[in-house]
């Protein structure tokens, strides 16, 4: 028994005393070892901001910054350095921005990306200098739009960062946003759910239309304007009486608007025209199929390519009145800009003789072709449907 | 007791007793840590400082130890000292602490330390069981800086980091890795065989009587069976 006790004991009062050694050897190093690593993590961060000193990390929830954000420090010297997590292309992409006390970008690096390209380890550099006011006007890389696109914005969203920690304010809202505001502006009636509408018949002064999904009315782009209505077409914003009286004459033809689909089994159409419409204003409506990549213009190679699909509608005299992509599976990055407004939009008000005048897709030619020959054709089905060819 | 001159106890480890060529301890950290002559040395020093450490506590608690609570008491022992070395080197010496990574705490578990402690420092006095510390420690810090010389010069063409002209560009390079570090082990103890002919401690000198594991076993192991016969 006691021999059991003085075996207990004895290795009681050596753990005890080496438990004891553990703590004070743990407060000389700890603190040490807690500097070397806020100094190793500090380095991390003069990667983008080569003279900062002294980092702190922000705590996010005190301010209303862009969602990509996800760190974010600031410096003596009243620097910044934002962490963001942004989408490219392949999946997600982490971006680090330095951003000097004058609101220029230092330094912005790729920290962990998955793109196929390679363009993220490099386009950082072409950000140094950079503002809030210039970002905008630098260069994607073409060919790796989605790519630079997302540093380009995650830089963005950095710099409005700093201008927030700064004690300023910014719109840090998207395109997407700022349109969704201002629809809901408008016609609050529509709660926040709109879409689209095909626009089948000449408007003025309009450049956009977006129905309300709950059926509560229409609001009409015009300029900068944006006019909500109700359903039967009465003007509901407060407008000028010129414009209300414009938005109710577009509302009208907008709501008595009736598509007739045309029979097409009596006609030779090009292959491109799948299915017509006419309008009770004698507009026509054509669902088209256009040659992407895959195809290569008018030619099957390429088993697994697809179409684009394209919605237009025209006068009877054959001008563009509004242009859409439905579908498209083109190389993303690339002919897959076809489903981008700023692409199919440009052929709005063109002609037979003007549809040749846009800007083709950089890079993806065989997309744009292919896209145009199909636009050629409706100006060729209109003749045909009138009977003049 | 041990009757050797504090001379004899000092200088065996480094050769006669070489932890690592003769009594084939430690095997695993030798292995693991001689790709560079850096990490070599680091762990070589870590070990020898915990064993310095170890062997004077032990020695000078070797009559209150209870002798059925030895090992656990042994074992706190050096861990606690392990755990000193981390923490100092961490603090100190970031770099070298990255680079042994997991094998630093290992070190509790290294049998040449617990080896001495049970072999030596337990049945010793405080002064000679430091000596055979640091006889050991640089028995053990040799032994991986030779494997680690050559395992770095030929396999990755550097000593210490730093390129040696034509063998950085011709390299050995199964020598950095597991095989290679065996093949170079197994030849240097056969060249310390050579060197000790016949000098170099017995086997059965340390078998069962110093063998760490001695009092679990029982003389239920090959080794012993073979001596009783």
């Amino acid at each position: 028994m006691k021999k059991n006790i003085t075996s207990i004991l004895a290795l009681t009062v050596i753990c005890s005393v080496v438990a004891v050694l553990l703590a004070v050897t743990n407060a000389i190093t700890a603190p040490i070892i807690e500097k070397n690593a806020a100094a190793a993590a500090d380095e991390a961060l003069l990667v983008v901001l080569p003279e900062g000193e002294g980092f702190t990390p922000v705590d996010l929830t005190t301010y209303e910054l862009p969602a990509t954000v996800t760190e974010a420090f600031t410096e003596n010297n009243g620097g910044v350095v934002v962490k963001l997590k942004t989408s490219g292309y392949g999946s997600d992409m982490v971006v680090m921005v330095g951003i000097k006390a004058d609101g220029s970008v230092s330094g912005a690096v790729c920290l962990s990306s998955n793109e196929t390209l390679g363009y993220e380890k490099t386009y950082g550099e072409s950000t140094v200098g950079m503002t809030a006011d210039t970002i905008d006007s630098l260069d994607t890389i073409a060919g790796a739009t989605k790519t630079t696109e997302a540093y380009k914005n995650a830089v963005k969203d950095a710099l409005n960062t700093a201008v927030i920690l700064g004690g300023g304010s910014v719109d840090i809202r998207d395109e997407a946003q700022i349109l969704a505001d201002n629809l809901s502006a408008a016609l609050p009636a529509g709660e926040g759910a709109f879409e689209k509408v095909f626009i089948t018949e000449v408007l003025t002064d309009v450049s956009a239309v977006y129905k309300a999904t709950n059926g509560s009315g229409y609001v009409f782009v015009s300029g900068e304007t944006f006019v909500g209505t109700d359903a039967q077409g009465t003007v509901v914003s407060q407008v000028d009486a010129t414009l209300s009286a414009t938005i109710a004459a577009n509302a009208q033809l907008i709501i008595n608007s009736e598509l007739t689909e045309v029979d097409l089994s009596g006609y030779e159409m090009p292959k491109q025209i799948e299915k017509a419409y006419t309008t009770a204003t004698g507009n026509y409506v054509f669902e088209l199929k256009a040659a992407g990549f895959g195809i290569n213009g008018d030619e099957y190679y390429y088993p697994s390519g697809e179409h684009i699909k394209i919605k237009m509608s025209l006068t009877a005299d054959g001008t563009i009145i509004y242009c859409e992509t439905t579908y498209q599976n083109e190389s993303e990055g690339i002919g897959s800009a076809c489903a981008d407004e700023a692409f199919y939009s440009q052929f709005n008000g063109k002609t037979a003789e003007t549809y040749g005048d846009i800007d083709a897709i950089a890079g993806a030619t065989i997309t744009t072709n292919g896209y145009k020959t199909a636009v050629s054709k409706t100006f060729e089905a209109i003749k045909i449907l009138k009977g003049e060819v | 007791m041990n009757k050797e001159s504090n001379m004899t106890v000092l200088l065996k480890g480094i050769l006669r007793e070489n932890p690592v060529f003769v009594l084939i301890l430690g095997t695993c950290p030798t292995l693991a840590t001689t790709t560079t002559v850096k990490g070599a040395f680091a762990m070589g020093l870590a070990a020898a400082a915990v064993l310095i450490c170890s062997n004077a506590v032990v020695s000078l608690l070797r009559k209150i130890i209870p002798d059925s609570m030895r090992i656990p008491c042994y074992i706190v022992i050096i861990a606690g000292f392990v755990t000193i070395v981390q923490m100092i080197m961490h603090a100190f010496l970031p770099e070298l602490y990255e680079l042994l990574g997991v094998y630093l705490a290992l070190i509790t578990v290294n049998c040449i330390i617990l080896g001495r402690a049970e072999m030596f420092a337990g049945k010793n006095t405080v002064g000679k069981s430091i000596l055979d510390g640091i006889g050991m420690g640089l028995g053990f810090t040799i032994a991986m800086l030779a494997m680690a010389t050559i395992r770095e010069v030929f396999g990755a063409g550097t000593f210490f980091g730093i390129e040696i002209p034509f063998l950085s560009t011709h390299t050995i390079d199964i020598l950095i890795k597991a095989p290679g570090g065996l093949m170079v082990y197994g030849l240097l103890i056969a060249v310390v065989n050579i060197i000790t002919k016949g000098k170099a401690i017995k086997k059965k000198e340390f078998s069962c009587a110093g063998c760490p594991s001695a009092g679990i076993c029982n003389g239920g192991c090959a080794t012993a069976e073979k001596e009783a016969e």
